[in-house]
């Protein structure tokens, strides 16, 4: 039986591999945001991105560390339904789709979603959002960085931190020299190169190991993977759901683009962008299900998916894996370092520190805060397994459900119901976060979001309901360029 | 005595050492999805077996090597014992049992009920779509 004590892909392979790529990213990063000058076009890329780039980066940055290592540790532990489940996630990317024209509409200059709560529903509601949406970036940075940590430890036996270090460093730095212009150039050629590799490792997995081989030892050793009743994965459908919809309609990652996009392209590329990532979860989850019929060990359930592989494919599918996976992480890690430092900037520094701060200003601080943010989130994934929440990627990952999911209801409120209530909308993120965390701690990790989604819906309506207050929309673009006084 | 005091911390140790037996670290008791991490304490490879019955009569090997934890999921409701042994050694070093008590199907269709629901009035919102003013 194989196991980490056995890693397949050689050290100095791993290191070539790593090195290459690392450099490769930097360079086009440096490359493509040479000609940045104001803070617009760093963080905005200048507000005309196309459709081919748009769809690539809104398909890109949807698989992530979540999607390659995620869907598979969801396959091992909640079977079929798991999987499945896991890829509904991108409904939130089609669901967004029509979202993101409003959006572009009501504020054809906005900068980020914070602006748009903070103008639609006032100061109080902005602080709150803020609070939810920072800790869900946060713990979207973290796991994604000790994602890069366990993939090189789980295929070179490279100590995790090392890795980590690595990979994170690679971002930190060609986020830095590009913004987004550069995370989403990057992003396109991550993304043939995420497709290309998904369907070669699904056709190679099915063709070595077989369906037959695959049902008959998952029916003698882990029966409830392929039961259709599996209480807990029938819970985690539509909480998988809510929490992808959560993740998207109150992200900055998103929110950036949709200002980003050229006129007319948000809607059409987030639809497509989620037409294109359905499959990746059901290709990328599929192979953990092997497992058995492999005899591999797996030391930790978001190892699996390059343990597999690796196993499976052999030294030319450990290096397959290595390059999909690092382009999968390095695509979303840098958009959420792009994005959650333009929200610090603009909503934090500038919102409540130096509201005067000008264009030049607000440029370098973006850089800051990037490096601040890769600090904090390498110190954070220094400790996977020794702090309860940061145990796996999938328990880190639905912990942040509870306050993503919660945020669903203002957004969509916010930018369609014109008597919402602002109070509701802040109430529905408290209330919808803490008994949707509660829930976590209760009952398990696979019903947080569910229960945040399905609290702050009952606040936001009953609010809307009895304390109607009505908005005037052209608000929004008179003032989606000013600060709070 | 002067050859023999700088072996005196070998000879201190060597007890210690003999008898450092493989042992699970803190097990979990129950499982409400049929799926838990068991990890242990070993300094070399182990052999790690599973039962559903105390006299171990319908047992199957887990896991036979040098990793120190394993992932165990998709078990159907039942008390499963788990014990550990070193590779080399012939009796048994530690045990666990874990018992596995799925969530009701009516607590599952219940949260599952509540999601759907809420899908939908998302899907109704966004396709009225149209701010009312």
């Amino acid at each position: 039986m194989t196991g980490l004590d056995d890693p397949i892909l050689p050290t100095s392979i791993a290191w070539g591999l790593l090195a290459a790529f690392s450099v490769l990213w930097v360079v086009l990063g440096w490359w493509l945001g040479r000609r940045n000058k104001t803070a617009e076009d760093h963080m905005l890329a200048g507000r005309n991105v196309g459709l081919a780039l748009a769809t690539a980066t809104a398909m890109a940055t949807w698989v992530t560390a979540n999607t390659t290592m995620t869907a598979p540790q969801l396959a091992l532990q909640l079977g079929v339904w798991g999987m499945l489940g896991y890829s509904l996630g991108a409904l939130g990317l089609i669901l967004f789709a029509p979202l993101a024209r409003r959006i572009r509409e009501l504020m054809p200059r906005g900068f980020t979603s914070g602006d748009f709560i903070r103008l639609r529903f006032g100061t109080f509601t902005w602080r709150v959002f803020l609070v939810v949406s920072l800790i869900y970036a946060f713990g979207w940075l973290v796991s994604m960085a000790m994602a890069g940590g366990v993939l090189i430890n789980a295929l070179a036996g490279i100590d995790y931190r090392v890795g980590m270090t690595v990979i994170l460093t690679v971002c930190v730095v060609y986020t830095l020299l590009g913004g987004l212009r550069a995370v989403i150039g990057t992003d396109f050629i991550q993304t043939i190169i995420i497709i290309g590799g998904a369907a070669f490792i699904a056709w190679l997995t099915i063709d070595k190991v077989g369906f037959e081989a695959i049902h008959f030892n998952l029916m003698e050793e882990r029966p409830e993977l392929l039961n259709l009743l599996f209480p807990a994965a029938i819970m985690f459908l539509f909480n998988n759901l809510l929490f992808g919809v959560g993740e998207i309609f109150h992200s900055n990652v998103w929110w950036s683009r949709a200002f980003a996009f050229g006129r007319n392209v948000g809607f059409r590329a987030y639809l497509f962008g989620g037409l294109l990532w359905l499959p990746i979860p059901i290709v990328a989850g599929f192979i953990a299900l092997a497992t058995p019929a492999l005899g591999i060990n797996v030391p930790a359930a978001d190892m699996v998916g390059p343990l597999v592989a690796a196993e499976v494919l052999g030294l030319t599918g450990a290096i397959v894996v290595f390059i999909v996976v690092f382009a999968a992480l390095a695509s979303s890690l840098d958009s959420l370092l792009a994005a959650t430092s333009d929200l610090v900037t603009r909503d934090i520094y500038r919102g409540h520190i130096r509201p005067q701060a000008s264009e030049q200003h607000q440029f370098h601080a973006t850089k800051v805060i990037v490096v601040l943010l890769g600090l904090l989130t390498w110190l954070a994934a220094s400790y996977r397994g020794e702090i309860p929440i940061v145990g796996s990627l999938a328990e880190l990952l639905y912990f942040t459900g509870a306050f993503v999911a919660s945020a669903i209801w203002p957004i969509v409120a916010g930018l369609y119901w014109q008597k919402a209530n602002p109070q509701g909308a802040a109430w529905s993120m408290i209330l919808g976060s803490g008994i949707g965390l509660a829930s976590y701690f209760l009952i398990g990790f696979y019903v947080a979001a569910l229960v945040g989604a399905a609290v702050s819906l009952a606040v936001m309506v009953l609010t809307t309901w009895l304390m109607p207050r009505p908005f005037d929309w052209g608000r929004l673009a008179r003032s989606d360029a000013e600060v709070p006084a | 005595m002067r050859l023999i005091r700088p072996l005196l911390p070998f000879l201190f140790w060597l007890p210690l050492a003999l008898s450092a037996q493989p042992a699970f670290d803190a097990p979990p008791e129950r499982s409400t999805d049929g799926g838990f991490t068991l990890s242990w304490e070993a300094e070399d490879a182990v052999v790690l077996e599973r039962a559903t019955g105390p006299d171990h009569e319908d047992v199957r090997i887990v896991y036979e090597g040098g990793d120190a934890s394993t992932v165990v999921s998709g078990l159907p409701d039942g008390e499963y014992r788990f014990r550990l042994r070193a590779a080399d050694a012939d009796t048994w070093a530690d045990e666990a049992t874990v018992v596995v008590e799925h969530h009701s199907l009516a607590r599952a269709f219940g949260f599952f009920a509540v999601g759907a629901v809420v899908f939908l009035v998302l899907i109704g919102a966004i396709l009225r779509g149209r701010p009312r003013d």
